[in-house]
């Protein structure tokens, strides 16, 4: 499968501690035109995807992934692996006999689908591209997430002061106040914070504080 | 052979009158086989009034027995239907203390098996044959039950691991099916990926026989079949039982090693039956640890040679351990720690071992945990030896 068909591939990470199944499951995901990487113990599959990941970019976020794997591994069970996986990675679980408890305890954790084996390729497939939409829409959000932050971080100390108390709706008079300065210098900080947040209103400027809702951003709680 | 005394024939003239409340069965038979005497407990054994017995043959309550009697005196084959000769079967009378184990058969012509002892004494003018038979239902019993427990506990016992087996099985079948699913995709490309479809087909091959290797051990294990002594590589009884555990381990999270002396010398037993020792054996170490530290969920089998040359399987947890007292206790039937189980998984298991001539016993760690031994006699009749696979 050449790698021009998809631009770029999505990689599919199968984990299966027995190697019979890890190679034929790897081989239809191949076949099926995803690239497949193969692992038999679940530590191994963190220690090196884990790395691989957080090098994949030089903003430190991953191209579109997802994990295949059981429930039952003998050093770490699928779900306690799950828990160590970010929403860029969704793991589609594959399980022997899933019982209700272990179906909604995965689901819950945010598993993005649970299959019992045998499995039959279209509904592997199937939970494979869901799990890959998924893992681009959380990749995209990381993306927009990280750019945001890029932007604050490039605010001063003082526009930084400023913008808290603007997106709490406080009026320009206020915030001068508050600093104890005077209205035009807000003003002045005002504009430079919506320009270096490429935002064009206030509310959008709220939005956007919203989504990069970090300690040092997030509004201090009003005095009473 | 004793000499046949040639005087005093008369010096008992009734000797069998001392049978008489014997409290076994006891006969006197002629030459031909036929009874002159019966004590009342023969007469009770075999259904008969008093006096009802004499005269008849003993082949009507111990079928065949006088014609094997002749043919094991005389190391030829008789023809059933061939009047008896009394020379032969007086010389056959003649071989003291013959002893056969049968089934003899009552009046209403229900049987049940006996052991019959015949010895020859001086009868009146000349020889008879004092027949002794005993009922052996209860013994024969005995050991039916204990057979029959042992098949019941190795059905437990595997019940208790379905889920387990399910999962072994569905192993082979995952990856059956998604080789195939793939080998009908790399068909469709153009051109064909022959070279992979080829690697698929023979890991299907591979994996089909897995799966067939896993239902044949399930069903010798729960076969139901007479206890069969064959020479058996005791290393390969340890690496079935290891397979047939190996995704129980996993599940609890239990790490099973095996550590073998591969130069061992086969042992004489039952395949079957030593496997449920095994099984028994390592699912109980594999309880053990349940709730220790993870790290310390380790349970490993040993095979090897003792200096006395018999041949040692150790199964060793890292467990709590158990105090004296118990330690004691354990082997009694209906002792138990499970909420299910029947508590017979050890008695059996010894009482197996000990069948086969070996020992069972268990020892603390030093450190920590059980160790269960069990010693079993190398096998030693090279000429008739038949290895069980």
């Amino acid at each position: 499968m050449s790698d021009a068909l998809r631009e770029p591939v999505a990689t599919v990470y199968v984990v299966d501690d027995e190697e019979s199944v890890r190679r034929a499951l790897s081989r239809l995901i191949h076949a099926a035109g995803y690239r497949v990487e193969a692992y038999g113990l679940a530590r191994e599959f963190l220690a090196q995807v884990a790395a691989q990941r957080c090098a994949a970019s030089p903003h430190g976020v991953p191209e579109p992934a997802c994990v295949v794997l059981d429930v039952q591994m003998p050093d770490l069970s699928g779900l306690e692996l799950q828990r160590e996986l970010d929403a860029t990675l969704p793991a589609v679980f594959l399980t022997g006999h899933g019982d209700i408890a272990m179906t909604v305890g995965a689901l819950k954790a945010g598993a993005a689908d649970f299959l019992t084996k045998p499995v039959r390729d279209v509904d592997l497939l199937h939970a494979i591209s869901q799990a890959l939409t998924r893992s681009a829409a959380a990749v995209q959000q990381q993306h927009e997430l990280r750019e945001l932050q890029s932007r604050l971080e490039r605010l001063t100390p003082r526009e930084r002061e400023v913008m808290q108390l603007v997106v709490l709706g406080r009026l320009n008079k206020q915030v001068a106040c508050e600093l104890g300065t005077v209205e035009k210098t807000v003003k002045a900080h005002r504009a430079r914070v919506m320009q270096k947040m490429e935002v064009g209103s206030l509310a959008e400027l709220v939005r956007v504080a919203d989504k990069v809702a970090q300690p040092d951003i997030s509004p201090k709680p009003a005095p009473q | 052979m004793p000499r046949m005394p040639r005087t005093q024939p008369h010096t008992y003239p009734d000797s069998f009158s001392l049978l008489e409340s014997a409290p076994v069965a006891a006969v006197v038979l002629d030459a031909c086989g036929h009874v002159l005497r019966a004590n009342p407990h023969a007469e009770r054994l075999f259904q008969y009034q008093p006096g009802q017995l004499s005269g008849l043959g003993i082949d009507m309550l111990v079928p065949h027995l006088w014609s094997a009697m002749q043919r094991d005196a005389t190391g030829m084959q008789i023809d059933p239907a061939a009047p008896l000769d009394p020379l032969r079967a007086q010389r056959c009378a003649q071989t003291p203390g013959l002893t056969r184990e049968t089934r003899a058969k009552r009046r209403d012509g229900s049987d049940f098996p006996a052991q019959v002892v015949l010895h020859p004494i001086p009868w009146q003018h000349g020889w008879a044959t004092l027949g002794f038979v005993c009922d052996r239902t209860e013994s024969y019993e005995l050991k039916r039950d204990r057979q029959e427990l042992a098949h019941l506990t190795r059905v437990s016992t595997l019940g208790e691991l379905a889920g387990s087996l399910a999962h072994e099985l569905n192993q082979p079948l995952t990856a059956i099916l998604s080789n195939v699913q793939a080998a009908q995709r790399f068909i469709e490309h153009d051109p064909p990926d022959l070279a992979e479809v080829r690697d698929i087909l023979n890991d299907i091959v591979d994996d089909s026989c897995r799966a067939s290797e896993v239902i044949r051990r399930i069903r010798a294990f729960v076969k139901k079949e007479e206890l069969e002594l064959v020479r058996l590589d005791i290393n390969g009884v340890l690496r079935d039982v290891v397979q047939l555990l190996h995704s129980d381990a996993i599940v609890r999270g239990v790490h099973l090693s095996l550590d073998v002396d591969e130069h061992l010398p086969p042992v004489r037993g039952d395949k079957v039956q030593l496997q449920q020792v095994m099984l028994n054996l390592i699912v109980n170490a594999f309880d053990a640890v349940r709730d220790v530290d993870p790290l310390d969920r380790v349970v490993t089998a040993f095979a090897g040679r003792d200096r006395d040359g018999m041949i040692r399987v150790a199964v060793r947890d890292r467990g709590h351990g158990m105090s004296a007292d118990r330690l004691e206790r354990i082997f009694k039937p209906f002792v138990t720690s499970k909420a299910q189980g029947l508590g017979l998984g050890l008695s059996i298991s010894r009482s197996i071992v000990e069948m086969h001539r070996g020992r069972l016993w268990a020892e603390k760690n030093s450190d920590q945990g059980m160790t269960f031994h069990v010693t079993l006699p190398p096998w030693s009749e090279p000429e008739t030896a038949r290895t069980a696979e």
